[in-house]
């Protein structure tokens, strides 16, 4: 018998995510200085973990209505957001190897069932301990992060690289040099675009896409905390795969296709905290058995009472664990955080690790910190003044986050907002130390009315000639710490001068 | 099968292919490795075979093209107005850019501030220059500074790449492969430094600072203006200032010098920010030699020309004329 035409929205499943992957690095390419008023961090602002996290720290943002469509979506769609928007998603589902067969026993599919539960169980204790800690692993955070830190770079050294290629042909010149100055700010930096941590982004973004090779969408089925969040919705959703019992010949083809591994008991149930209504089951169905509709029979993992209370402890000892100051210990001495951001405290419970506030950041000054704010604060936004200089002209960081852990500033308080404070090093500032000539930081400062100036030193040098030396000296109350000294000193290495965080 | 398997290979091969390719220019290129070792010995006639002695200095009669002014210093209510007088009186665009020829104009675009603030050369003077440089056959027009922070940034909002665009000419974000190593054969202290290769290659080159108060050096002008061009790590440049700015004017002769004055900074210079360090003796001067003019420039601000270091090693050095009296000045106003 022929296969009947297939139909329906599903059909076109590959475009929706086509179209989602280009909308979401396109929004992210745009996302650069200055920005105009597209809000283009819908994804992330739409993310409900993202958005259950802030509303819990205590930020609602209007926009977050569509966090709630989201959130609600499982109801009547199942994970459609898994199969159909996700970008991560699409990622992890096109470089699934093409295999229509379990890699995992039925044994083993039994025991990773019952992960997404205690994905989500884990990221509530961290949430109520305050710590967004867990928010690393956000789908959309993550390929946020991975495009900021690994893609752009990677795009701004080769577009660069082609136009040193093209550079060799002297007619081509001019284009070039034409071509570089309009992508100048937007794809190509004065300086190529580096990221601290990229290897570890990488590292988790082929960590994410090589476990398809243990189990088709592997992250999706049962890591993806998104994935668990909207699956516990899913839960008690009313409309979802159907199966007509009497047409039903339990081939089991529904079975071997399904992505999700959603398809139970007897092929005649659905997991509908895990089917996305992809409706490839249908499509392979031979007695079109298959359809969506309302009250679906429903079957899910439901943890034992004794497994929900241990993997609540749990959580509530990880989130405890980041609380106690054995991770959470005093900062570094020289971590700054971006203009507006929140307290220390906060910052940790609201940053969604997505590093869009990098992507934005016209001079590459925001990088993601290692450990200068504990582990816990492992890829947070932080100033590194030898890459950069907070510019006097942008404000962008606090309007592209999504969940304003760094708050929206606008210019001319972001000029006033002291993040820091300069601190001149006497032992090698070639002024002080050398008695030389240099002033640059002082030339530099940005501020108004200068938070460097110099005095006049008559000083007598070991060779006992007399002379002037002008050196440099902060006023403290006027510093900001944007770094422009820092950033430009020209004392190798370590510079002379440098910026130390303040106590807020 | 069999054929897709074969486009695949060779897609494949195509692409590993490429990427080598690419990675061994990348290795060859190198644009910023060229940092280290010996560089390019250029040399740049710029227009100072006028550069006239006490003896030439006689009545000026500004529009006798076989004897223009040293310095030309027009004051008046628009700066394009200004602009374009002292030209003019220096003998017309005409002089300095032949039909065809490539003209880049260095403005002061050390960091995105507006125009109001004095920290970058005001953009209508800039847009003028384009303009008079197209009137007079330039074939192409580009503006370039390497600004100390993002360059979109301080191009944007300093406005002179709007009015620059405007005006048909074109802006240049610098990156590596623009910059060149380039000997100082007769250098005190700097023998040799990345600068703009564009510089170099043009048939004219305009400097065209603003006049601003600066910590270290004092004044910046015209001469400090040439910072721009310089590539590498260039707070280096600030230990012996006043003579490796010397080193890098006995190679680098601009063709004609622009000194906007239309608003100056007096205080808290170079970078400013506020309305308070802004003075309006609103003039233009122009000459053909930096050094002269920046002497110029010393008395907007109440100074002499031998207040400043680096000039008076200038003129030691022969790099230019720095005593008023001897040059022959012609003032107006627009």
């Amino acid at each position: 018998m022929p296969r009947p035409p297939r139909h329906g929205l599903h059909r076109f499943r590959r475009w929706f995510q086509v179209v989602f992957l280009i909308l979401f690095i396109g929004l992210l390419a745009f996302t650069v200085w200055p920005l105009g008023s597209v809000y283009l961090g819908a994804f992330l602002i739409g993310d409900p973990l993202v958005a259950l996290n802030s509303a819990v720290n205590g930020v609602i943002k209007p926009a977050m209505w569509l966090a709630l469509v989201m959130m609600a979506a499982p109801l009547v769609l199942g994970r459609a957001f898994c199969g159909y928007v996700c970008p991560m998603g699409a990622v992890v589902e096109w470089t699934s190897p093409a295999r229509r067969k379990h890699g995992l026993t039925d044994a083993g599919r039994e025991r990773w069932r019952r992960v997404p539960v205690f994905v989500l169980l884990l990221s509530a204790g961290m949430l109520l301990f305050a710590s967004g800690a867990y928010l690393v692993f956000d789908p959309l955070a993550t390929l946020t992060r991975s495009a900021t830190v690994l893609l752009f770079p990677f795009v701004d050294r080769m577009t660069r690289l082609i136009g040193d290629v093209l550079y060799l042909v002297p007619a081509l010149r001019g284009a070039v040099d034409a071509v570089t100055t309009a992508l100048a700010g937007r794809i190509i930096y004065a300086a190529p675009r580096v990221y601290g941590l990229a290897v570890a982004v990488l590292g988790m973004l082929l960590a994410i896409l090589g476990l398809n090779l243990v189990e088709r969408r592997f992250w999706c089925r049962y890591l993806c905390p998104l994935g668990a969040l909207l699956g516990a919705v899913g839960r008690f959703g009313f409309r979802n795969r159907t199966v007509d019992v009497d047409a039903c010949i339990s081939c089991g083809a529904c079975d071997r296709v399904c992505p999700m591994d959603a398809v139970r008991d007897g092929f005649h149930a659905t997991d509908t905290s895990r089917c996305q209504l992809c409706l490839e089951c249908a499509d392979v169905c031979p007695t079109d058995a298959i359809a969506i509709g309302m009250r679906p029979a429903k079957s899910a993992y439901r943890p034992s009472r004794r497994a929900f209370v241990g993997v609540a402890g749990l959580g509530l000892l990880a989130g405890f664990f980041t609380f106690t100051g054995l991770s959470r210990r005093t900062p570094d001495r020289f971590l700054v955080r971006p203009p507006g951001a929140r307290v220390e405290g906060e910052l940790l419970a609201l940053c969604t690790r997505c590093g869009q506030c990098m992507k934005v950041c016209p001079t590459n000054v925001l990088q993601p910190s290692f450990s200068k704010a504990g582990m816990e604060g492992f890829f947070t936004p932080e100033m590194d003044y030898r890459v950069g200089n907070c510019d006097w002209a942008c404000a962008e960081c606090g309007k592209v986050c999504p969940t304003g852990a760094i708050q929206r500033l606008e210019l001319e308080e972001k000029r006033k907002t002291a993040i820091g404070r300069a601190y001149i090093d006497t032992t090698r500032c070639i002024p002080w130390a050398d008695l030389g000539q240099c002033l640059v930081c002082q030339e530099l400062c940005p501020v108004v009315d200068k938070a460097i100036v110099f005095t006049e030193d008559d000083v007598v040098t070991p060779a006992g000639e007399a002379i002037v030396v002008k050196r440099p000296h902060v006023v403290p109350d006027r510093c900001i710490g944007c770094g422009v000294c820092e950033f430009h000193c020209p004392v190798p290495r370590e510079s002379a001068i440098r910026v130390r965080g303040r106590t807020s | 099968m069999e054929r897709r398997e074969f486009c695949r290979l060779v897609l494949g091969c195509a692409v590993v292919g490429c990427a080598g390719g690419l990675a061994g220019c990348a290795r060859l290129l190198e644009w910023s490795a060229q940092d280290t070792g010996t560089g390019r010995t250029v040399t740049m006639g710029g227009s100072q075979d006028v550069t006239v002695t006490a003896e030439a200095s006689e009545a000026p009669t500004p529009f006798d093209a076989s004897k223009p002014p040293d310095l030309a210093v027009f004051r008046g209510e628009d700066p394009a107005q200004n602009t374009r007088a002292a030209v003019l009186a220096l003998g017309g665009m005409e002089r300095f850019v032949k039909p065809g020829a490539r003209v880049v104009i260095k403005p002061n675009i050390i960091t995105g501030r507006e125009p109001e603030l004095a920290t970058t050369t005001n953009p209508q003077a800039v847009a003028a220059v384009v303009s008079m440089a197209y009137e007079a056959g330039a074939s192409e027009v580009i503006v370039f500074d390497r600004p100390t922070g993002d360059p979109y940034t301080a191009y944007t909002v300093s406005g002179i790449q709007d009015a620059v665009e405007k005006a048909g000419g074109a802006m240049k974000v610098l990156t590596d492969r623009n910059f060149e190593r380039i000997e100082i054969p007769d250098a005190r202290s700097l023998p040799s430094w990345p600068m703009v290769t564009d510089v170099f290659e043009a048939d004219t080159f305009v400097d065209m600072p603003i006049a601003k108060n600066h910590g270290m050096a004092i004044l910046t002008m015209a001469m400090k203006n040439l910072m721009g061009i310089l590539g590498g790590e260039r707070g280096k440049m600030h230990q012996e200032f006043y003579h490796k700015i010397v080193d890098v004017a006995t190679v680098v002769k601009p063709h004609l010098v622009i000194l906007d004055a239309y608003r100056i900074m007096v205080r808290n210079g170079p970078t400013g920010g506020s309305l308070k360090d802004v003075e309006t003796p609103k003039t233009v001067v122009a000459g053909t030699n930096m050094a002269s003019v920046d002497a110029y420039g010393t008395t907007l601000f109440g100074m002499q020309p031998t207040d400043l270091d680096y000039l008076r090693n200038a003129a030691e050095r022969g790099v230019g004329v720095i005593d008023l009296t001897a040059l022959n000045i012609h003032e107006g106003s627009a």
